[in-house]
């Protein structure tokens, strides 16, 4: 009994930590875009996650665990159950560690809508991508769906919380369009510098730490210690990231970027989510490395090929979500796959193409529904809204002001009627 | 003739000149007609020149590097009294309307004979160059520099040789400001990256161009001009410095030659630039493999110049 209610314990720590990760995202959110929507981006974090709560319990959670067929869950709604059969643990607790996933899915979702997008838009999104979009996937791979019955390996969540949170931002950027100033004419881009990269920088030990929560917890016990090795990989990918970030930037541009090599410790932080219960240390590193050099590559695709993405969401929690949740195909050991009885051993340990494939099929499924549904949401989100995008004298005053009526920092911004005398 | 015309034989003039001396020949005649009908209007108004005078130019026309376009740097010195400033400085601004009118921006750091920093009496010009010496600060050594960069266009060569006479002697009783002068200007910006490929700008207007001026062009003026300072050389074209100043650094005869071609590359890829901000830059598409590896020499020995430069000049300071 004692070890069950440690491992309850253990749990519900976990649960706080993940939802201490959304501070982290404030903080990464507000420092990477400009001082006019600080506000407006600190806020809709803590409303949406508001909304997304009340959604999941409804029935979010019903979808993912419920009952139901390969698709989907269909039972359990509106969740109140106080049982504890003193054995596992409490649906209580199971509850609300996964209601956080859902949470942070849903904000690394509202990166594609950073500084130019309605208020409307998000509290409408909130609604339905916590209800249509994130339970389908986790209900395919940890609900007992499609996906789990073919042993797909997602230990935390690269594809469940980064990847499908990485899709709708996507569909967002690309329905949202550039923010004004984002590109020239002649194609070039500008940088939009964020304004706080002390904030950036906080954000991300605050999400390093929250991460140990997120993956951690995702051992829903203590009995035998293995989230310690969980997290000592959590930490050897992310240290990788850091580094690997950090180098290349200075290798391709000459300058030790300081926004890159945060997005490499994140980078490090998502590649890792995926594999950090299944690989050896040796492989978390490696993992870790090549999640920090692809995040670099990636962040410069998306702003050579127009599509702004002002919180590099579809950089790191998509592309390095993927690469993470592919990772395990290959470094997966035998004795934490077929050991543990999930999946098969990775290609370097003698599994052969068969996990791999099982992780590509995994990725591509979940990434395709979560882009699809989110763009035709957010199409007729659009179409019934008169728009999803705020006005261009609002983007340019700022989401503060336009959305909520006061600024983030008054002192620091001029009013417009000053900056009109000038 | 008026400043219309003048920028019209500016515009038909300019595309013409087939190297980089010619085009700054032209630059200094343009700027000289200017000049002269600027202080005709000025005389019309307010009477005749108080004071002998002499106008000189800085930064890049000082030094006679300019491109097609270029900004305004310049100053007066007259040798007068507090009471004639008044005059000086509206002829300042009668010059810096008709330059701009001309086809030569305004400069943003405002570096210009309508400001009263560089405006002054001869008197007043010595103390403020004595004063910008020891106040050594960031910001004060940054106007030295750019003050010691000056030749005269129109008037009395010998108020300028004067000032600068100050500054050599005060450099001889305080070396310990070279090193000073040396930090201010020891940035150098990279232009090559860790794979030995070239690093353009990565975003803004200017992205996928390489700024030359401030990779490649830098060291090697920021070297001479050093040397010049402390080798009381005062003539400030570069060139020049490098023919004045190589009997004493021999090492300096194989940078001169370089120079002197890096000169005429960014000549030959000016040429397209259509203002001010363009001619600093060079789309990398544009280059060819052989310009690339041309450009990344300059860069190399640019940087091995200004290294080789403030060793000798660290050695030579603290034997003073």
């Amino acid at each position: 009994m004692e070890t069950v209610l440690m491992d309850n314990l253990w749990v519900i720590i976990g649960t706080f930590l993940v939802l201490l990760m959304l501070g982290g995202f404030i903080l990464l959110e507000a420092g990477s875009t400009r001082m006019k929507n600080a506000g407006h981006i600190a806020g809709k974090t803590i409303f949406t996650a508001g909304i997304g709560s009340l959604v999941f319990w409804a029935v979010g959670y019903g979808f993912i665990y419920g009952e139901g067929n390969w698709f989907i869950g269909l039972s359990n709604f509106f969740y109140g159950d106080t049982s504890f059969s003193g054995d596992g643990l409490s649906p209580a607790v199971d509850f609300m560690f996964q209601m956080m996933f859902a949470l942070v899915a849903l904000t690394i979702a509202f990166g594609g809508f950073a500084e130019r997008a309605k208020l409307s838009a998000y509290v409408v999104f909130a609604v339905l991508f916590s209800a249509l979009v994130y339970p389908v996937v986790a209900h395919w791979i940890w609900g007992g769906g499609w996906l789990a019955d073919h042993g797909k390996q997602d230990f935390a969540g690269s594809t469940v919380v980064h990847l499908t949170g990485a899709m709708a931002a996507l569909a967002a950027t690309v329905i949202l369009k550039p923010r004004i100033g984002k590109y020239n004419k002649d194609g070039s881009s500008n940088e939009l510098a964020g304004h706080n990269q002390v904030y950036t920088a906080l954000a991300v030990l605050l999400l390093w730490v929250g991460w140990f929560g997120f993956n951690g917890a995702s051992t829903f016990g203590v009995s035998d210690a293995f989230f310690g090795y969980v997290i000592l990989n959590t930490q050897l990918g992310a240290a990788a990231g850091a580094v690997a970030a950090l180098f290349v930037a200075w290798a391709l541009t000459g300058k030790a970027d300081v926004p890159t090599m945060l997005n490499g410790a994140l980078a490090g932080l998502v590649a890792i989510t995926a594999s950090c219960g299944f690989v050896e240390p040796w492989a978390a590193v490696l993992i870790g490395v090549i999640g920090g050099i692809i995040v670099v590559g990636s962040m410069k695709f998306f702003d050579r090929a127009r599509i702004d993405d002002p919180i590099f969401a579809l950089s790191v929690h998509g592309t390095v979500g993927i690469w993470g949740t592919i990772s395990t195909g290959f470094f997966a050991t035998n004795e934490l796959s077929v050991g543990m009885d999930w999946g098969q051993p990775g290609l370097f340990y003698g599994g052969g193409l068969e996990q791999l494939g099982v992780q590509v099929l995994g990725v591509a499924a979940s990434g395709v529904y979560a882009f699809i549904v989110s763009f035709i949401i957010l199409k007729v989100m659009d179409k019934v809204m008169g728009g999803l995008r705020v006005s261009e004298e609002e983007e340019i005053i700022g989401l503060d002001l336009s959305e909520h009526g006061s600024y983030g920092y008054p002192e620091n911004i001029p009013h417009p009627s000053e900056e009109q005398a000038k | 003739m008026g400043y219309q015309e003048i920028k019209q034989y500016r515009e038909q003039h300019i595309h013409k000149q087939v190297n980089h001396r010619q085009l700054n020949a032209l630059h200094d005649e343009v700027m000289e007609q200017t000049v002269q009908l600027a202080m005709e209007k000025v005389e019309e108004e307010q009477g005749k020149v108080p004071a002998p005078f002499a106008f000189f130019l800085m930064g890049s026309a000082g030094r006679s590097e300019q491109s097609i376009w270029s900004d305004q740097d310049h100053g007066i010195i007259y040798d007068g009294n507090q009471g004639e400033k008044e005059y000086f400085l509206l002829l300042g601004e009668e010059i810096v309307s008709g330059l701009e009118i001309v086809g030569y921006e305004r400069c943003e750091g405002k570096v210009m004979a309508s400001e009263s920093m560089w405006t002054n009496s001869v008197a007043d010009w010595k103390k403020q160059v004595t004063t910008w010496l020891e106040e050594a600060n960031w910001q004060s050594l940054r106007h030295f520099l750019t003050f010691f960069d000056s030749r005269v266009l129109i008037g009395n060569q010998h108020f300028l040789a004067e000032i600068k006479q100050v500054i050599f002697s005060y450099i001889k009783d305080h070396p310990g400001v070279v090193s000073r002068l040396i930090d201010n200007v020891g940035f150098i910006r990279k232009g090559i990256g860790v794979f030995g490929q070239l690093l353009p700008e990565p975003s803004g207007q200017m992205m996928g161009q390489i700024n030359i001026k401030t990779t490649t062009l830098f060291p090697y003026i920021n070297s001479l001009r050093l040397l010049a300072i402390t080798n009381e050389a005062t003539k400030a074209p570069t060139l020049d410095r490098f023919t004045t100043l190589k009997r004493k650094y021999p090492y300096l005869e194989q940078y001169q030659s370089l120079f002197q071609s890096l000169l005429e590359f960014k000549f030959r890829f000016a040429q397209q630039a259509n203002n001010y901000q363009e001619v600093h830059y060079i789309p990398l598409k544009q280059l060819t493999k052989s310009d690339k590896q041309e450009l990344k020499q300059y860069m190399k020995k640019g940087s091995a110049l200004f290294s080789q430069t403030k060793k000798s000049l660290k050695n030579e300071c603290s034997k003073w």
